[in-house]
Formats: structure tokens, C-alpha cells, sequence
């Protein structure tokens, strides 16, 4: 039985040799894919130069700054777009003090997890996921000192405020691309779970697309899971076998996506973070991402300051919370000017993206003539346009 | 099949010596902290003060205390949901499935009846998420009572059911309007009450009370005795006249209702509302810690304590050394390990069983 | 439903059920030596997080793949001194293993969340090259999926035509008889699980490298159990094990077929149809005392030390 003890001992360490090495290999593994230059006009990424050496804070961060993600924060997604809006802050203002904790998956772990960080001393906590509005909301009332921001919710307290990008015109315009690009005329979504704001995207994406390609018709598979890459690659795959030939998604980390439609020779679509451009080299159209390193800096500024107030904050392409990624190699001139064009009328207000008259899958009218769908409406929209094919809800 | 013969220790390692039993358990978590000490140097994080961070985040302030105690009510009552048939030779991995049918049984009664008192709507629910569990653990229980199929496997199956249901039922039909994903909050009159403005809610006193009871089971009655003769020997029980295949069926059914109790306390007492995926493996976890305890009463409560500490306390590693929160999970199999593994103890602290 | 509809849902089961296949024929083998490895889910997260990372750190699938496959085989020699060396519960080291293995390949893959890899190279079906491109794209796969069939009726041979079978088999069904034969039911027991801990390696391997492309915690998603109750349901037999994948993979291809076809069905409820199907056969077989389990399954061998 020694003999063994000693392979045990063996087996043992080269299990944690493997981890170790992963772990040191961390720096020298694939570079940072960092914000590739914009292709389309007028959507400057936020600069984030400033490496501030100077100000040497010898007695403690000027603010501790909580973040809580609800997934890992390298997934090239939404949790990596938040993680580098937060890291902006550092570098803009760089005697703050950041306390990061990723996946934390559900209300119950948020509330314990920011209340560890406002024991650590946090001042501001932004939390980042769906699940992490009401125990931020519950966590403002209790900690009057400390400023609650939460992403992508609608919520508003004392000391609690929300921050979003603007997807749903920047859907409209993917949708354009997508519905110039098809042959098939079928696109794919792959979203995690029936909710308003999925439902309020699917819907910009298909009217972008029916606007220049009438035959147009979106297909709709959910995974219901935020991170269920298993369950990503087969829906993917599933769509594919349905003919689509673009796909998009709304699940946290694109990669599994985007890795299995590239695999497939099939166009995709991003969404979340620029990054996602990496996993389809050839076959990828366009992408939007989140870029809120500015607004989440001006945000800590006020909290430093003592300006802080409450703000329900939408922003968009215009004002560089969100950005758009390069055009693919397979993609045309005339697509790329045709979204350009989209984009500036979309500013200008010569399109509207929600103007009735809409009409739902079985016919109803949802929006009349003359009306037009309200940032405020959006939250509770539990039903697609005419030519998606899903479940809403 | 899988047999039962191997079964969870019946007996407590030490009859009377308490001393010896936290000297025991005390080493087997020092070892286990010992090798996951290992894990942070190789990661390149000092082992000292991380633990400093994890016991200052768990006993360094009465916020940090109140949360252990939150998250070791569901785990106490699914590992007394595994002691508990352990005692007669039975094998319950299924507390995962009865604690989601527990949870589901719990919230039909919270949504349905949302208009009643407290007074009368918590106790309706208690029974309903009782029943829903036992409703869980009868189907393998039968099975295996007329000799069909294992209890074992059955089980565990009924486990990966259990949160299709869940989901079935919150995505179909009782989700709230704005997020499909999860149902209504529950009235206040569906919630267990909440102490001292913590987290900490009724179902600690649950979990109590039901260990008290096994406790006193166990030790002062005649079916404490015969569920240990059956555990002994079941064919010299059978000879002794004891009905053991109602006694299989019995416990088993009321091992499932502790599982389900533990999910309507987590549903009703904890979240508040119900998530179709929102057990993290509480069902395996008391399969561990009941492991750990070697079905000791008194053995469940400290260890449950103990992985209530690991697991509230390694939230503080990931924000303080960066480390992904599920490599805590690292911590609980080291201590499962150390207790299979047997190691050789200095001879006055040796079991014969353990 | 057209006819590429079917073939589409044919190649959905395809893709996704070979990292299951795998993973039961490695429990299949696991299991008859008399071993019930109820960690399988830790094994495989191990095994995906490490041959992810591999493959990242070598920009080599194949390196990735063997990595996944060593890895593996380790994990479930951890396992075996558990349950041989230090006879411990098998159920109960089961257990261990998985929350091992949820730790372990938290920690293994965190530092490639997000990181491109090269994945396996995938070739066309033979024969089919002529067809139209519609068609084509269904039945392009990498090389761990044409392997996986010979593979299955290679596990067959190796239990049933071989020696070591033999030996591996009647280890499963009476170690005291084994070792009164002259075999020696540890070593052979410890055989097993490393020859299971490759094949779910293997698995791995195409579940993290070549199907998802990409790694996240719990990605798994409790395969290792379902690896588990499909050794059941094909009766703990390796070419059964392929109907069992097929029925397994082909309802949840099914479901999203219907899913993306507009049908509004629940995806629940089929996807419990899988697990309610094999506690119907387990009855079944129950009911008709058709068991053909190992004798020893999941028994401590006590040994003769």
C-alpha cells in the first residue's frame, strides 16, 4: 500500500502543478482584446488613456468602490464590459479603490456580497446584474451613506439610481445590417429568458431588418440561462439547422455563440462587448457593445465631490455609452454606408424605432399610428412584432 | 445495484466524551484547511490572511455571525434528511429533489392563497412544503419497499426532475409580469418572521427543533431502538417482528418532508419569492455534512456549522484575493476527503468507525 | 417538418451527444468493475476546464484534448484511493469528487474565461460532399465525433473479448472470487477508473473544445449525472449506451426544433422526458428481474490485506 500512498502523492501534485501553471500563465496568455478602433462615424470609443501615476495616495483610497457582476468578468460579454467600465474609473481617478466580485449569480449571494463590500468600506457599490437591483434597492435603504448604482433596471431611491445604455436603436441598426445581409432571409436569436428587455431587442432587431428586407423573419430560441454554454452551442446549432443565417444573441458571455456560428460558416451578430469580434474572424457582420467607462468616472466624481443625485441615466451611441464594432471582412460597402445612413436619421429623429403603427405576431395593433413606444413602456413589452417567430413570454 | 449495505455510520463515533468529538472534528477541519492552505500558496496568495478574512467575515462582526446562521438552516435539515433513513440503512441523495418540491408545494399555497392571515397561511404552508417533499421521497421509497429498484439511483434522477418542474411551473405559469424568470415576492404573510433585523428567519428554529427531535428519537424511544436493529441487521429484525418495509416507507417519507421543509423555509423564510435554479446543491450539501457528522445529532449541528462558516466566509476570499467563489468547493470535498481518507489519528482520539 | 428539419435535428443530437457518449462509456467501464463514480460531474469540469486551458496555452486542440483525457484519469485515480486504497463510501466519495471538482475547475479555468482557442478541425461526412450546401453544413465534425461509434464498440471488445475484460468484469461481479482466482481486484479496480476517467475526459474534451468553445463554471450542467443514469438505462452495456445518448441528445435536439419552430410547448417538460423514460425502464427491468448490474456495484471491497 506504499507504493500507493507515493503515486497518490504524485497524482496530487501534478493536479496542482496543472493548476498553478494555469494560474501563472495568466499574463502571458492571449493579450487583452482591447477596443478595436470604430468603423462608423460619430462613435467614438472613450478614450481611457491617463495612467495618472502621480497622486501617491499614501492615506487610503480617496473612495472604495464596490462592483458585483453576475457572471465571470473576462466572459468578452456584459460582464467584461461593466468589469472594464469600472476599471476606467481607476484610471481616471486613480486614487479610488475598487472591490470586485464576480459571479455572483443570485439576489441571495448579492446581498451578502455587498454587504461584505460596504464592511470593507465601499462608499459607492455599482451592481452590475439583472438579479442585483432589489437587494441593492433593499441594501440602499439600510446604509443611507452609501450611493447605490445599478445597471440596466429601472428602480430609483435616495441614494439609488440606474444607468443604462440605449440598445434598442442600436438593435434597429444591426437589424438593418442583418436583413441586408441574409440569403435565407431567416435570423437567428439566441436570448437566455423571455423577459421585456429581450423581447424590446428582438423586436428593434426585426423592424431594423424588415425595413430594408420586407420578407424578413427572425427566429427566437432560448437557452433560459445567463451562462449555459452547453445549452448556447445546441440552440445555436438548432437555429443553424433552421436555415438562419445570421445570428444574435442575448446571453451574457457571445463566445459559445459566436465560436459555434463561425464554426458553422454562418454570420453573426454581437452584442454586450466589442471583444466578441474575436471569435468570428471571417464570418462576422457587426457587434454593439456597452461602453460606460466615462459615465461610470463622472458618476464616482460626483460621489467624491458630494454632487451626487439620483438620475435615471439611459445613454447611447451619441453620447459613447455604447459603441460599434468594426464591419467583417465579408461585409459589403453598401451595407456599411446603409447603416450610417440609419444611424444619423436615427439621431436626427428621421426614424423612430418604436413609431406605430406596430403590429404583434397574432395581428394586434400595439402601438397606433402617431404613438410611439416609451422608454418607460419598454420594461413591461411582452410581445413580438410581426414576423418573429418565438415565444414572447 | 447499488447497495445499502455500506450505509452512513449509525452510531455515534464517541458515546459520551464530547471533549474527543470536537477534538475530532476540530482536526479533521484543521486538516482540511491544511491542504486548501496548499491551494492558496500554489495561487500565490498568503494562506494567514485569507483565513483572517474568511473568520473575520463569518465571527469579526454580528452581521458576518447572522449570515452563517442563514445559510446553515437549509443545510441542517437536509443533512437530518439524510441521517435520518441512514439510521435504518437507507441511502437519501434525493434531499436536492425534495427540497425543490418542498419549495414548489410551499409556493402554490403562498400564491394561491395570498389573502389569509400569516397566522393561518405559514402553517399551510409548512405542511404543503412537508408534504411535497415526502410526496418526493415516497415514489423511491415504494419502489424500493416492493423490491422494483434501488432507492440510490432513483433518487438522483428525481433530483435532476425536480427543477424542470420548478421551471415548468415558474416560466409557464406563475412568473411576474416584468421578469419571467422568477415568480412574484411573496405577501408578508407568506414570509417566516426575520430576528434581530438579520436575514436569520424561523426556519432556524425548524431545523432545531427537528434535530432535537431526532435526537430525543434516537435515544429515549422504541423506534429509535428498532430503526437501529434494522440498520443492524435487517433480517434479524425482520425475525424480531419489526415491520421493517414501514419503517422503510415511513422514514423515508418523513426524511423527504425534512427536505422539504427545508426548501419552504428557504422559499418563504430566505428569498422570498421562488427561482426555478435557486438551490446551489443544499441537497448535497447535507448528504456531506450528515457524511461528515457520521449521522452524530450533535456531530450535524457542528458541521453544519462549520460548512455554513466555509461557505460564508469564502465570499470574502473572492473580494479580497480575486479567488472564484467555487473554489471554496475545494475546502468542503478536502474535509469530506480527510474523513474518508481515514487518516491515522493519535490512538486516544481513534474511532472504530468513522 | 422537412426533410432538413429531421436531418438538422439528427445533427443537433450528433454534435451534442458525443461529449455525453463519451462520459457514459467511461462510467460504463467505471461501473463494471464494481466502482459507481457519482463525482463523474467533477471529473468532467476538471477535465473541460484543464484541456480548455491547454489548448488556449498551446494553441493546440489535440495537446488540449490529451491534457483533458490525463487529467481525467487522474481525478478518478483520486477518487480510487478514496474508495480502494482507503475503502471509504463510494457514494460518499462520489460526492467529494464532485465538489472537488466544481473547486478545482473554478480555480484551473479562471485565468481562460474569455479566451480564443482553436478548435478542432471539422471534415465533411464521406459521400455526402455533393450535396447541396443547405445539407452539407449538417454533417461537418471534427474528428472526436467519428471516433466516438468505433469507440463504443472498442469499449465493447475490450469488456467482452479481451482478457482484461474479462478480468475487469469479474472483478465487478465477485472480487473475492476474482482474487481467489489470482487476479488482483484492486489493481484491476484502479484499471477501470483511470481507463473511465480518460473516456470522460475525452468527453470533456469535446464538451469545452470542440462544442462550446469556450469554458465557464458548472458548464457541465449536470451531464455527469445524466452520463450516470444512461449507464442504467443501456444496462451497463456500450453499444446500448449509443441508443441511450441518441434518445437522450435526439429529445432535447427535438425540443428546440420545436421550440424554434414556433410551437409553444414548454421546454421543461421535455426536458424531464429523458429521466422520467429511464426511471420508467429501471421499473420496468425492476419489475421483470432483469438485472444486469455487477453484482458488487458500489460495494466496498474489503480485501484480503
Amino acid at each position: 500500500m506504499k507504493r500507493i500512498h507515493g503515486i497518490l502523492a504524485i497524482i496530487i501534485g501534478a493536479v496542482l502543478a496543472i493548476s498553478a501553471c494555469a494560474q501563472q500563465a495568466t499574463p502571458t496568455a492571449v493579450p487583452e482584446p482591447t477596443t478595436p478602433p470604430t468603423a462608423v462615424p460619430a462613435t467614438a470609443v472613450p478614450p481611457t488613456e491617463a495612467p495618472a501615476t502621480e497622486v501617491p495616495a499614501e492615506e487610503g483610497p480617496c473612495l472604495i468602490i464596490g462592483a458585483t457582476y453576475g457572471g465571470p468578468i473576462m466572459d468578452a460579454g456584459y460582464n467584461q464590459a461593466m468589469h472594464e467600465a469600472i476599471a476606467a474609473i481607476k484610471e481616471n481617478i486613480s486614487c479610488v479603490s475598487i472591490i470586485e466580485a464576480e459571479n455572483v449569480y443570485d439576489e441571495a449571494g448579492a446581498t451578502s456580497t455587498i454587504e461584505n463590500m460596504i464592511a470593507e468600506g465601499a462608499k459607492m457599490i455599482f451592481a452590475t446584474a439583472y438579479a442585483h437591483q432589489y437587494p441593492a434597492l433593499g441594501l440602499a435603504e439600510k446604509y443611507p451613506d452609501v450611493v447605490f448604482e445599478h445597471v440596466g433596471g429601472w428602480e430609483m431611491g435616495a441614494n439609488f439610481a440606474n444607468i443604462f445604455g440605449k440598445p434598442p436603436d442600436v438593435w434597429y441598426m444591426m437589424g438593418v445590417a442583418a436583413g441586408m445581409m441574409t440569403e435565407t432571409n431567416k435570423l437567428g436569436f439566441v436570448a437566455a429568458f423571455p423577459l421585456a428587455w429581450t423581447d424590446v431587442f428582438v423586436n428593434a432587431y426585426a423592424l431594423g431588418a424588415q425595413s430594408v428586407n420586407p420578407d424578413v423573419e427572425v427566429i427566437v430560441g432560448y437557452t433560459f440561462g445567463w451562462g449555459d454554454s452547453a445549452k448556447e452551442a445546441e440552440t445555436t446549432n438548432s437555429l443553424i439547422n433552421q436555415e438562419v443565417d445570421v445570428i444574435s444573441m442575448h446571453v451574457d458571455s457571445p463566445q459559445t455563440v459566436i465560436s459555434t456560428a463561425e464554426s458553422r460558416g454562418v454570420y453573426s451578430i454581437g452584442y454586450q462587448n466589442l471583444a466578441a469580434q474575436q471569435f468570428a474572424p471571417e464570418y462576422w457582420i457587426t457587434g454593439q457593445g456597452f461602453t460606460l467607462g466615462d459615465k461610470f468616472t463622472w458618476l464616482a466624481s460626483t460621489v467624491m465631490d458630494g454632487t451626487w443625485e439620483p438620475i435615471f441615466l439611459r445613454c447611447g451611441l451619441s453620447d459613447g455609452c455604447m459603441a460599434i464594432a468594426p464591419f467583417g471582412p465579408k461585409v459589403p460597402q453598401e451595407v456599411v454606408d446603409k447603416v450610417a445612413q440609419v444611424q444619423a436619421d436615427l439621431e436626427s429623429g428621421k426614424i423612430v424605432t418604436f413609431a406605430g403603427p406596430i403590429k404583434d405576431q397574432d395581428g394586434n395593433v400595439k402601438i397606433k399610428e402617431g404613438e410611439v413606444l416609451t422608454d418607460d413602456a419598454m420594461s413591461n413589452v411582452d410581445w413580438f412584432v410581426q414576423g418573429v417567430v418565438g415565444s414572447p413570454k | 445495484m447499488i447497495q445499502s449495505s455500506n450505509a452512513l455510520p449509525a452510531k455515534s463515533i464517541f458515546q459520551n466524551k464530547y471533549l474527543q468529538i470536537f477534538v475530532r472534528y476540530g482536526l479533521t477541519v484543521l486538516l482540511a484547511l491544511l491542504l486548501f492552505a496548499g491551494i492558496l500558496l500554489i495561487t500565490g496568495n498568503n494562506p494567514i490572511p485569507s483565513y483572517r478574512d474568511l473568520f473575520k467575515a463569518t465571527f469579526g462582526s454580528a452581521y458576518g455571525f447572522s449570515e452563517v446562521i442563514v445559510s446553515m438552516i437549509p443545510i441542517l435539515l437536509t443533512a437530518l434528511a439524510v441521517a435520518l433513513p441512514a439510521r435504518i440503512g437507507m441511502i437519501n441523495v434525493g434531499g436536492e429533489g425534495q427540497l425543490y418540491l418542498g419549495a414548489i408545494f410551499a409556493t402554490f399555497a403562498a400564491l394561491a392563497f395570498k389573502d389569509l392571515p400569516g397566522w393561518l397561511l405559514l402553517p399551510i404552508m409548512v405542511l404543503l412544503g412537508i408534504l411535497g417533499g415526502a410526496v418526493w421521497a415516497f415514489l423511491p421509497a415504494f419502489f424500493k419497499a416492493i423490491g422494483l429498484v434501488n432507492e440510490t439511483i432513483t433518487t438522483l434522477l428525481m433530483n435532476m426532475i425536480a427543477p424542470k418542474i420548478a421551471g415548468l411551473l415558474v416560466f409557464g405559469f406563475w412568473h411576474s409580469p416584468r421578469e419571467t424568470n422568477m415568480t412574484p415576492n411573496f405577501v408578508d404573510a407568506a414570509r417566516l418572521p426575520t430576528f434581530f433585523g438579520t436575514r436569520i428567519h424561523l426556519g432556524i428554529v425548524f431545523g432545531l427543533v427537528v434535530l432535537a427531535l431526532f435526537w430525543f428519537v434516537m435515544k429515549y424511544t422504541r423506534w429509535g431502538l428498532e430503526m437501529r436493529s434494522i440498520g443492524g441487521n435487517v433480517q434479524a429484525a425482520r425475525r424480531n417482528g419489526i415491520p421493517v418495509k414501514p419503517y422503510m416507507l415511513i422514514i423515508f417519507c418523513i426524511s423527504g418532508g425534512i427536505a422539504g421543509l427545508a426548501g419552504m423555509a428557504q422559499v418563504s423564510g430566505f428569498y422570498g419569492l421562488l427561482i426555478p435554479n435557486f438551490s446551489p446543491g443544499y441537497g448535497y450539501m447535507g448528504f456531506l455534512i450528515s457524511w461528515l457528522a457520521g449521522g452524530d445529532p450533535l456531530g450535524i449541528l457542528l458541521m453544519a456549522f462549520v460548512v455554513s462558516v466555509i461557505m460564508t466566509g469564502g465570499n470574502m476570499l473572492q473580494i479580497t484575493i480575486g479567488l472564484p467563489y467555487a473554489v471554496i468547493n475545494l475546502l468542503l470535498a478536502f474535509s469530506l476527503f480527510v474523513v474518508l481518507a481515514k487518516p491515522v489519528l493519535p490512538k486516544f482520539l481513534r474511532g472504530k468507525a468513522a | 417538418m422537412s426533410l432538413l428539419a429531421l436531418l438538422g435535428v439528427l445533427s443537433s443530437t450528433i454534435f451534442s451527444g458525443t461529449s455525453l457518449l463519451y462520459a457514459t462509456l467511461g462510467e460504463v467501464v467505471t461501473e463494471r468493475s464494481g466502482t459507481v463514480n457519482l463525482g463523474l460531474e467533477g471529473v468532467l469540469l476538471v477535465s473541460a476546464a484543464t484541456g480548455y486551458g491547454v489548448t488556449v496555452l498551446t494553441a493546440n486542440p489535440l495537446v488540449g484534448v490529451l491534457a483533458a483525457m490525463l487529467t481525467g484519469g487522474l481525478v478518478n485515480l483520486i477518487f480510487g484511493y478514496l474508495i480502494i486504497t482507503r475503502k471509504a463510501n463510494q457514494l460518499a466519495a462520489g460526492l467529494a469528487v464532485m465538489f472537488f471538482g466544481y473547486g478545482l475547475s473554478a480555480l484551473i479555468g479562471k485565468p481562460f474565461v474569455g479566451k480564443l482557442i482553436k478548435s478542432l478541425p471539422r471534415y465533411m461526412f464521406p459521400g455526402l460532399e455533393d450535396l447541396p450546401l443547405r445539407y452539407t453544413s449538417l454533417f461537418k465534425f471534427d474528428f472526436l465525433i467519428y471516433l466516438v461509434i468505433p469507440m463504443a464498440i472498442f469499449i465493447w471488445w475490450l469488456l467482452y473479448r479481451t482478457r482484461w475484460g474479462l478480468s475487469l468484469r469479474a472483478v465487478g461481479e465477485n472480487a473475492e472470487t476474482a482474487y481467489a482466482s489470482g487476479r488482483n481486484p484492486g489493481a484491476i479496480k484502479f484499471q477501470g477508473l483511470f481507463v473511465g476517467g480518460l473516456l470522460a475526459g475525452l468527453g470533456a474534451a469535446h464538451l469545452s473544445i470542440a462544442f462550446t468553445m469556450n469554458w465557464a463554471e458548472y458548464m457541465t450542467g449536470g451531464r455527469g449525472f445524466i452520463a450516470i443514469a444512461l449507464v442504467i438505462f443501456s444496462k451497463w452495456h456500450p453499444i446500448r449506451a449509443i441508443a441511450g445518448v441518441l434518445v437522450f441528445s435526439g429529445a432535447v435536439a427535438f425540443q428546440l426544433l420545436l421550440q424554434v419552430s414556433g410551437v409553444n410547448i414548454s421546454p421543461f417538460i421535455l426536458d424531464m422526458f429523458p429521466f422520467v423514460l429511464t426511471l420508467t425502464v429501471l421499473l420496468i427491468w425492476g419489475g421483470t428481474r432483469k438485472h444486469s448490474a455487477p453484482a458488487t456495484l458500489g460495494r466496498v471491497y474489503e480485501g484480503t490485506e
